[in-house]
């Protein structure tokens, strides 16, 4: 693949494939298929069910890239194809987790735990991970795929409302109730090691 | 500043985009009150770890082989070529 083609924008990319240009589609792929992997992996935690939604993924890219009229959001418009073929995915297999009510969630009741101060050993045990992995997979389809997109993927607020069709505020609503639920969990699961905060004001 | 405003910051802290004013009260609020500074604290690191978790990894080459061939594939059948 040519220097040339690594510096050019997604928009000219974009603009390249719609003529029939199939360097440009290379490239594409070449630059996002980690990243579609990736989320398509941390939405449906299969790897091989992140191949499949890869290739098809990218196959909508070439079937509907001229339905694209601004060039310049065709990466948020890829993270919608591939969260969407994901949430497609996991609705046929029937594998979405049971989920934490939101209601449930009781902010209160362990905050006076710190259990920031543990080792990584424990803070990053297999355990651990995996507590936090269901968690993430337990809370409402709204608030994890957020959530998977910022903390996860380390998208921008406004990428995520732009992939999502909705308002950076109600990213960030949807971002900060999940948060708190995923802080509740983790209370519970890490106040087995941990007691009470001795701080005073 | 009460203990709901301030909690109610922590993702704008953590991502800088408060003004300077906000960032000073936030931090002043965190140092008088024990439960928004435990609070804050698990926060930060519930996002910490929420990274840390299943960090990023690579397509295997064979994987991208695969995909490249197929794209190819299904690339000049939709514009018509010959492949």
């Amino acid at each position: 693949m040519s220097k040339k083609r690594e510096k050019q924008t997604d928009s000219d990319l974009v603009r390249e494939v719609k003529q029939g240009d199939p360097a440009a589609m290379e490239e594409i792929v070449k630059r996002y298929s980690n990243k579609v992997y990736n989320l398509a992996y941390h939405l449906t935690r299969d790897a091989h069910a992140a191949e499949e939604i890869m290739q098809d993924v990218f196959l909508t890219v070439i079937a509907k890239i001229g339905t694209l009229t601004t060039e310049a959001y065709f990466s948020t418009w890829l993270y919608r194809v591939t969260t969407n073929a994901a949430y497609g995915y996991l609705r046929k297999e029937k594998k979405f987790s049971e989920q934490t009510p939101v209601e449930d969630i009781d902010q209160e009741q362990f905050l006076e735990y710190d259990w920031t101060n543990l080792p990584d050993d424990v803070l990053l045990s297999e355990e651990s991970k995996e507590v936090l992995r269901r968690s993430i997979d337990s809370l409402p389809e709204a608030m994890r795929t957020v959530v998977v997109l910022k903390d996860v993927e380390g998208l921008k607020n406004e990428e995520i409302a732009e992939t999502l069709g909705i308002s950076v505020p109600a990213v960030k609503s949807r971002l900060h109730r999940g948060r708190l639920i995923l802080r509740q969990l983790l209370s519970e699961y890490f106040s087995k090691y941990t007691e009470p905060s001795k701080e005073k004001e | 500043m009460n203990c709901k405003l301030c909690s109610a910051l922590f993702q704008e802290f953590l991502d800088n985009s408060l003004s300077e004013e906000l960032i000073v009260e936030v931090q002043n609020h965190v140092r008088a009150c024990s439960k928004c500074r435990v609070s804050l604290r698990t926060y930060t690191v519930t996002v910490t770890l929420s990274r840390k978790v299943d960090p990023p990894c690579c397509v295997s080459r064979e994987t991208l082989d695969r995909l490249r061939k197929i794209i190819r594939e299904n690339f000049s059948k939709s514009r018509g070529a010959v492949v």
